[in-house]
């Protein structure tokens, strides 16, 4: 009863307008960038589908005008420009268009003479990013002209249909991936494209769970601190046990809702490009076999008891965060160290989950490795890829780490709490005690009124 | 006369300071204690030993009968504490916080309804009870904290530096409010304060603290009358003067 009436209090302290506009913040952001991922992937398939082959025939010879007779004929999409000189930018401005093919004057000269005939390409750059500068038309264009400049060659110099096949395409590659001791018929590229984006989720919302239940925890007490409503609370009759315990709870709790927003917005904003890049990627593979059977065949899916161990690891992480941030907080003696305070813990979680990023942390040399296996959450961080590429002994030893961390950690806590340590321990950053300064303040006036 | 509280031999040692030095004192039923000394006196130190929030390096004081060291839980039972300085959950009304604070000491809802009610009364904010407390100027939360540590009828009403930092009007309505409650239901009060002239009027006895030793304790006119002073001041200045003395 009294630990509910404590647990209310302490959910509607974290549960502010500030907090709320936060979530609703985030998630807009991951609609929009959803979105805008959906529609920029749509315009590439749609021009990928949809080709438009922009040319421009300034030789205009017999042979030229065959060869594109011959690519219409194909169902191929093909608009003719005339132009002339070599302003490339006010041809594309003129015309209104992005892209151009030009084939030049002496083309089929050149080719007579057994000669390099000279293509002229011209595309506009709008921006750095790499979807909205996709030029199929251009590249479709070149091979087809390719393609039938080559077949008449071969054609002239009597090359059987067979042989030409071959020379065109020399060799059938079969990709095979080894993960531990299983192999599936797929190119490592393929399950890359698939696994990646979705292991981008779990550490984002790994690291925004800590931060969040550490600063909130350590906000929560630290304001009771120097407020001393925390003084108030614990003169009353409830246990102390009551009043942390409904601290850490209401923390917990407003922690995992903000996780699982993110987790929701981050998944929603990947599902459109997961979908539509794999989509594509069955396309070119369906011969052999489906990305997810090749993921299941390889071990790389992940089962029940595996959610369950990275439920369990995920609550030893925020336990962690919880009773690190009591004490924190507890060092707390000026509202305006809270910020600080928070940095420690900002460390522990940047460190794995930048390198998390970048590299293989089971890879690392020798005592890199194990500074970073020393850190707490990088297990955390390590726990989605260990379960997926049989790490389970590295997975279990984080983990029976993770909660030896949390019994010390929490053992120091109480120790905090529960004696009177909680209103005498102070952490002097150099400066001079507010008690000395007021003491020596106070000999000063005695000695005046002598 | 019972005491509600007998505080003996009461001593705080911080890491460096001697911070209270063998204090003891005793309150009465329905009596006003107040000790006075300067900043850095000790006064803080022992009122939160006593309050259960600081373990005492030696000695015991009882509270109602509990001794605060073999049973903390039961002595606050009996006691409500006001820190100096103290604030309010700025996010939380008046009237919330006045609920939270009752339902940590009552469980029955009838009473909890009339303590609160009793709160409202005593603290005199009316309709700001509605307001977020962070809108409330220092005098209206000292008020609202103050009805909250009496609203429950504690045995023993712990108030540290209940007036500091307070305007002279305000100073004065906590000062009646704590003697009309004193007199009238016969609730006891632990007070302290830096303020030797103001204390004189409201309390029935008075400590005099300084260094973390108890000097001498009785009445304002006892001590006036034993020092031969005027006001509580000049009480305080001879006391100094004459321990210095041996
Ligand atoms: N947490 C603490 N750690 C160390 N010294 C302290 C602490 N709190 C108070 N003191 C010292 O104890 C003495 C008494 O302080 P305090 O009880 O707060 O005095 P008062 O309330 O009379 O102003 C002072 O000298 C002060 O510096
Ligand atoms: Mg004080």
């Amino acid at each position: 009863m009294k630990f509910i009436n404590l647990l209310k209090k302490e959910l509607s302290e974290l549960i502010n307008l500030q907090m709320i506009l936060g979530l609703v913040v985030a998630m807009g952001i991951f609609m929009i960038l959803g979105s805008i991922m959906d529609t920029t992937i749509d315009e590439a398939k749609e021009e990928t589908t949809n080709v438009t082959i922009r040319l421009c025939d300034r030789d205009d010879t017999e042979y030229t005008q065959e060869l594109i007779k011959s690519i219409k004929e194909d169902g191929n999409n093909v608009r003719l420009f005339d132009t002339d000189g070599d302003d490339y930018a006010a041809i594309l401005k003129d015309n209104d268009i992005k892209d151009l093919i030009i084939i030049p004057e002496g083309f089929t000269a050149a080719l007579e003479s057994s000669k390099r005939p000279e293509l002229i390409t011209v595309s506009r750059m709008t921006s750095a990013a790499t979807l909205s500068n996709l030029n199929v038309g251009t590249s479709s264009g070149l091979a087809l002209i390719k393609d039938r400049i080559a077949a008449d060659v071969a054609q002239k110099n009597g090359m059987s249909e067979q042989d030409y096949a071959i020379v065109e395409n020399p060799v059938v590659v079969r990709d095979n991936t080894v993960v531990d001791d299983k192999s599936a018929e797929i190119s490592p590229s393929d399950i890359m494209s698939k696994i990646a984006i979705q292991n981008a989720v779990m550490p984002i919302v790994v690291f925004v769970l800590i931060i969040m239940t550490s600063q909130m925890l350590m906000s929560a007490v630290a304001n009771e601190k120097t407020d001393k409503t925390l003084e108030t609370l614990l003169s009353a009759p409830v246990s102390r046990g009551a009043v942390i315990g409904a601290k850490m709870l209401a923390a917990a709790i407003i922690a995992l809702i903000n996780a699982g927003v993110y987790m929701f917005g981050f998944s929603f904003f990947v599902s459109g490009a997961t979908d539509t890049v794999t989509e594509a990627a069955e396309n070119l593979i369906a011969s052999t076999m489906s990305v997810d059977e090749a993921i299941n065949k390889l071990g790389l899916s992940l089962g029940g008891f595996d959610y369950f161990l990275i439920g369990l690891q995920l609550f030893f992480t925020i336990m962690i965060c919880l009773s690190v941030s009591l004490i924190l907080g507890a060092l707390v003696n000026d509202t305006k160290n809270t910020q600080s305070m928070i940095m420690p813990i900002m460390m522990l979680a940047m460190v794995p989950y930048m390198i998390s990023i970048l590299a293989d942390i089971n890879a690392l040399p020798g005592v890199l490795r194990y500074a970073v296996y020393a850190i707490p959450f990088t297990h955390t961080f390590m726990a989605i890829p260990n379960l997926m590429f049989g790490n389970r002994l590295i997975f279990f030893a984080g983990l029976i780490y993770q909660i030896i961390v949390f019994i010390v950690c929490i053992f120091f806590a109480l120790r905090i709490f529960m004696s009177d340590k909680i209103f005498t321990i102070r952490l002097n950053f150099g400066q001079k005690s507010k008690y000395k300064a007021r003491k020596r303040r106070q000999q000063k006036a005695e000695e005046q009124k002598k | 006369m019972s005491n509600v509280l007998e505080v003996k031999e009461l001593t705080k040692q911080y890491s460096k300071v001697l911070a209270a030095d063998k204090v003891s004192f005793t309150i009465g039923e329905g009596e006003i204690f107040a000790l006075i000394g300067p900043n850095g006196a000790g006064k803080t130190t022992t009122i939160r030993m006593i309050s259960t929030l600081l373990t005492p390096t030696d000695g015991d004081a009882v509270v109602a009968g509990h001794s605060i060291i073999k049973e903390p839980a039961k002595v606050r039972e009996c006691i409500t504490y006001l820190p100096d300085e103290a604030g309010a959950y700025k996010n939380m009304t008046g009237l919330k916080y006045l609920r939270f604070m009752a339902g940590l000491f009552l469980s029955d809802i009838d009473a909890l309804n009339a303590a609160v009610d009793r709160a409202k009364e005593i603290c005199g904010l009316g309709d700001r009870l509605e307001d977020k407390i962070g809108s409330y100027s220092r005098g209206m939360i000292r008020k609202l904290l103050l009805a909250r540590a009496v609203m429950t009828k504690p045995k023993l009403a712990i108030l540290d530096e209940p007036t500091s930092g307070l305007d002279v009007i305000n100073a004065i309505e906590i000062r009646k409010t704590i003697k009309t409650l004193a007199e009238k239901e016969k609730m006891s009060f632990l007070l302290s304060s830096h303020n030797m002239l103001e204390i004189e009027f409201v309390s029935d006895r008075v400590g005099i603290i300084t260094g973390g030793h108890l000097m001498v304790t009785g009445s304002a006119d006892e001590l006036k009358e034993r020092y031969n002073a005027k006001n509580l001041e000049e009480v305080f200045e001879r006391v100094v003067i004459e321990n210095e003395v041996h």
